[in-house]
């Protein structure tokens, strides 16, 4: 997928970054950046409801004002689940036996904003909102065949966080959020309908 | 935590992101399991069938320069397998084609290299020695009368069934009023999985309980 090259594109030159700048740990001045691996718990959704680690979060900040921040984010997640061999109507007079595997890989990415306490101290708890486009791959795999619907949607994401700043003068630390998702993508595959998808998260990583 | 560790811990959650992005799912799984897809005419009325008529071997789709087929013991087995569960759906089988409602085709896909490039769903009808139409009377070639999708895989049995009562005096082709298509038969050795075949078989006729005769009183 292009989107994916992209991204690989941009985190190949966001690590070149890394490497060179770790005697200095603020990249941009008055700002933040966040590195996640996120674990992804799909909400109401029977398409692939298995909780997963397969996704991460990559987002950035500018202090508008002390306390309040704004700036892009994306991040992408795939969660799995699988089927045993059952026989589908599929309309028309057509039938299939097969066991599959289901994917749904979101990729969201937009804007997001977050008000921020303790900005000097070691603990700097957050509230978040994420609210952007979000790209929705929604994919049966069953014997060679991968079937699937991209899909678009509209998306919205509360969170709740903090960083730990072991010296606050040096800012790189540790982040930690949850968070819900919600995403206006539906999508058919074979029998199969998913409509809106819903997410409770949790993700670890640096900020700095 | 020391800032060097925090250091090593932002380089690799950035690997593992440059690695990872679209996380596809396992197949292993998908690879040892048979497939049964099955397809119809809706307007066709199976119940009004009376006689079928089944060759005794199937044909095979390789890529061979003359037509071969496959009339060992294992084939035999296949083919009083699709007869068993036709006997059962109240079908009488004939010995003679002319006087049959219906005639069932059964081909294996050995080897789709041949026609690998063919981006038709029914490339196998291209291939020169497949089921000729005349093999089944006076008829120049074949339609479905339903949108129908195959696959292209090595190890895969497809079984049709024709309706040889023609409608009007001038029809010319031949429809396929029934197809099954079964995939996944073959093993890490590269031979049938005889009992995954079988077995793939009555699941075509447990999914097409259409295919019933109905019973005169």
């Amino acid at each position: 997928m292009n989107i994916s090259k992209h991204i690989k594109t941009l985190l190949l030159a966001a690590t070149a970054l890394l490497g060179v700048r770790t005697a200095s740990a603020q990249l941009f001045p008055n700002s933040y950046i966040n590195i996640d691996w996120q674990v992804n718990v799909p909400l109401g959704c029977d398409f692939a409801s298995k909780t997963s680690g397969w996704g991460m979060n990559f987002e950035g900040g500018y202090f508008l004002t002390p306390n309040f921040t704004l700036g892009p984010f994306i991040a992408f997640h795939t969660n799995l689940e699988s089927f045993p061999r059952q026989t589908i109507d599929l309309g028309g007079g057509t039938s299939l036996t097969t066991t599959q595997e289901h994917s749904v890989y979101q990729l969201p990415f937009g804007v997001s904003g977050r008000y921020n306490w303790c900005k000097k101290s070691v603990f700097q708890p957050y509230v978040g909102m994420k609210m952007g486009a979000n790209y929705a791959e929604v994919s049966s795999y069953y014997y060679v065949i991968q079937q699937y619907d991209d899909t678009w949607g509209f998306y919205l994401s509360p969170e709740l966080g903090a960083t730990i700043y072991p010296d606050p003068s040096y800012r790189l630390g540790i982040h930690f959020a949850l968070y819900y998702s919600f995403a206006t993508n539906s999508g058919d595959v074979l029998n199969y309908s998913v409509n809106n998808l819903n997410n409770f998260g949790i993700r670890l990583g640096i900020a700095f | 935590m020391t800032v060097k560790k925090i250091h090593f811990l932002a380089i690799l959650l950035l690997s593992i992101a440059v690695v990872s992005c679209q996380h596809d799912p396992s197949t292993d799984d998908l690879h040892e399991d048979y497939l049964v897809y099955t397809a119809y005419d809706t307007d066709t009325d199976f119940g009004g069938f009376a006689d079928y008529f089944l060759p005794d071997s199937i044909l095979l789709i390789g890529n061979s320069d003359k037509s071969e087929y496959w009339k060992d013991d294992e084939a035999r087995k296949i083919v009083a397998r699709v007869a068993e569960n036709l006997d059962r759906a109240g079908y009488n089988r004939v010995e003679d084609k002319d006087t049959a409602d219906i005639g069932l085709q059964l081909s294996y896909v050995k080897q789709v290299t041949y026609y690998a490039g063919y981006d038709r769903p029914y490339w196998w009808w291209y291939y020169p020695y497949y089921w000729s139409p005349g093999y089944w009377g006076d008829w120049q070639g074949w339609y479905y009368p339903y949108s129908v999708y195959y696959g292209y895989t090595a190890g895969s049995l497809l079984i049709e069934m024709l309706n040889l009562e023609r409608e009007s005096p001038t029809e010319t082709r031949l429809p396929v009023v029934w197809d099954s298509f079964m995939g996944g038969l073959l093993t890490s050795s590269d031979r049938v999985n005889l009992s995954r075949l079988l077995t793939a078989v009555d699941q075509a006729f447990t999914q097409s309980p259409y295919l019933q005769r109905k019973q005169s009183r």
